[in-house]
């Protein structure tokens, strides 16, 4: 669970969820399972308070501080996690005291004790025989199949070579919704390429590209009508179903039924019968939703040594080895190198001045391009302090300096004036005003940005009527 | 005093001497303020721009082999 408790970030659904009204979480909250996945979601000492409190059926709160000792970094922390509770309305504080709110309690003492007919966390399937069962192998293979096909799709957009055929349509529109991918040419093209902004997503671990759409797709059902809570609900559900398992469709309620449609697009669902609507499994993508530990999908056998431990091996010669395969990260790397060979388990490429500049032209920044070659390092550059050769990395930066010799922006150049002593006072009323980009008191000018012209003219013209 | 409409490029020496060159044969630079820092036409921006990014090809090389 280390890396999660950063006292004062939220995951991103958190996020989310505090920007709406009370009213929407509470019915959120009479749901057992979204009550557990919020609770998985929160950090250490959030964790700690909640379950301190839950079993308390006190009206008036608690004061938890003599808990906290006295050193600074803890009492943040426990600010921090304080002040998400009561954001994520789980809790409520007044004066020093904690009250665990009723609709939270309620909802997480039922997901932890089991009963009641709220159904809330699935309806497994009952199959008569064992043998026709899916094994977590071959939901895995599905789920990563599907979901590398969206980012290869990505990909495959800013290069020519190596199109991959697109996704769905409802893909599509919400890559270009959450700005990672722009169209080309109107609305109804299919055609797309990717956004700077695409790119950096691409470097993520699947689990934040997971949540990352997600809450693009939340933000879209929600401008479509659906309700939110509806929504929320069922991703909390899958988050809380279990893998190899299959579940049935009958008590999901008809929004939920058209979720399930979207959610085969991005793989997080399998239906073994194309045509059953009546049951489904979800894959490991949909059922470490709501754990914490981002690993849990990456490590499954597929990115075995591929993407957890690295493949790249960057030598001070700008010669670049990737041992690896799969073809969505041959992909990437084609985005900012230039491939010369490619065998089977290894392709060979290099840096270029060219290649460098391709990609900084896509609006992908040298920074991006440094921190993906770190991340995905080989354990043998490890051994290397820092990782990258410090040759490569520097010239990378300078290609991309390169590209900003020249700045320009648009304004007035005022001179000749009369006195010094005007150019003063006309130049630091600019300055006030934080317009000017360049000024010579020797030559009595200044340039003025284009928006402080106004203000300034006048300034002048006020001056010169007074006089 | 006067006030006159333009863009305001800021660069380094050695690119500033090169649009210095280029002006000689197509005008577009107002005033030369100091050595970094020129004002040119707003509408000939995109031109000059453009001419720079060529001019500074030529004195690049490729290392790559292939």
């Amino acid at each position: 669970m280390s890396g999660t408790s950063q006292p004062d970030q939220l995951p991103p659904i958190h996020s989310f969820l505090t920007t709406r009204p009370q009213t929407t979480l509470s019915r959120l909250y009479a749901r057992p399972s979204a009550c557990l996945a919020v609770f998985r979601l929160l950090d250490d000492v959030a964790r700690q308070i909640v379950m301190s409190l839950l079993w308390l059926d006190s009206k008036t709160g608690v004061d938890l501080t003599a808990w906290v000792s006295p050193s600074e970094t803890a009492r943040k922390h426990y600010t921090a996690a304080v002040l998400g509770l009561v954001r994520l309305h789980i809790a409520k504080e007044g004066s020093g005291r904690i009250l665990i709110l009723p609709a939270f309690q309620a909802g997480l003492r039922r997901a932890l004790t089991g009963g009641g007919e709220h159904r809330s966390f699935g309806v497994p399937y009952l199959t008569a025989g064992g043998k026709d069962q899916m094994t977590t192998e071959q939901l895995d293979d599905y789920a990563l199949e599907r979901w590398e096909s969206i980012l290869h799709f990505m990909v495959s957009s800013g290069s020519s070579i190596g199109r991959v055929p697109p996704p769905s349509n409802a893909v599509i529109y919400l890559l270009r919704r959450s700005g990672l991918m722009a169209s080309i040419g109107g609305e109804r093209n299919p055609d797309s390429r990717i956004t700077s902004q695409g790119f950096q997503f691409l470097l993520e671990d699947s689990h934040t590209q997971l949540w990352d759409l997600l809450l693009q797709y939340l933000a879209m059902s929600e401008d479509q009508g659906r309700d939110l809570v509806e929504v929320i609900g069922f991703l909390f559900m899958l988050g809380s179903m279990q893998l190899g398992q299959e579940y049935s469709t009958e008590n999901l309620s008809d929004t939920q039924k058209v979720m399930l449609q979207d959610f085969l697009d991005y793989g997080l669902i399998y239906r073994r019968d194309p045509e059953d609507h009546t049951r489904f499994y979800p894959t490991r993508l949909a059922t470490t939703l709501t754990s914490t530990s981002s690993l849990a999908f990456t490590s499954s056998k597929h990115e075995k040594a591929a993407s957890s431990e690295g493949f790249i091996i960057l030598e001070t010669n700008y010669r670049l080895y990737a041992y690896t395969e799969n073809p969505l990260q041959i992909a990437v790397l084609n985005l900012f190198i230039t491939l010369h060979s490619r065998f089977e388990n290894l392709v060979v490429g290099r840096l270029t001045r060219e290649s460098i500049k391709g990609a900084l032209a896509n609006g992908i920044t040298a920074d991006q391009i440094i921190s993906y070659l770190t991340v995905h390092a080989h354990p043998m550059m490890h051994k290397n302090n820092p990782i990258l050769p410090v040759t490569v990395q520097d010239q990378i930066r300078l290609w991309e300096l390169e590209n900003n010799r020249l700045q320009s922006d648009n304004g007035y150049l005022y001179e000749d004036f009369n006195s010094q002593g005007d150019f003063d006072l006309v130049l630091s009323y600019a300055k006030q005003l934080d317009v000017v980009l360049w000024e010579s008191r020797e030559k009595r000018k200044m340039f003025v940005r284009e928006d402080g012209h106004e203000n300034v003219r006048e300034f002048i013209r006020r001056r010169a009527e007074a006089s | 005093m006067k006030a006159y409409k333009g863009a305001l490029l800021t660069c380094d020496a050695a690119v500033k001497q090169i649009l210095l060159m280029m002006d000689e044969s197509e005008k577009f630079i107002i005033q030369d303020l100091d050595d970094t820092h020129l004002i040119v036409q707003m509408d000939q921006l995109e031109r000059v721009q453009r001419m720079l990014e060529v001019e500074l090809e030529k004195n690049t090389y490729s290392l790559d082999p292939q």
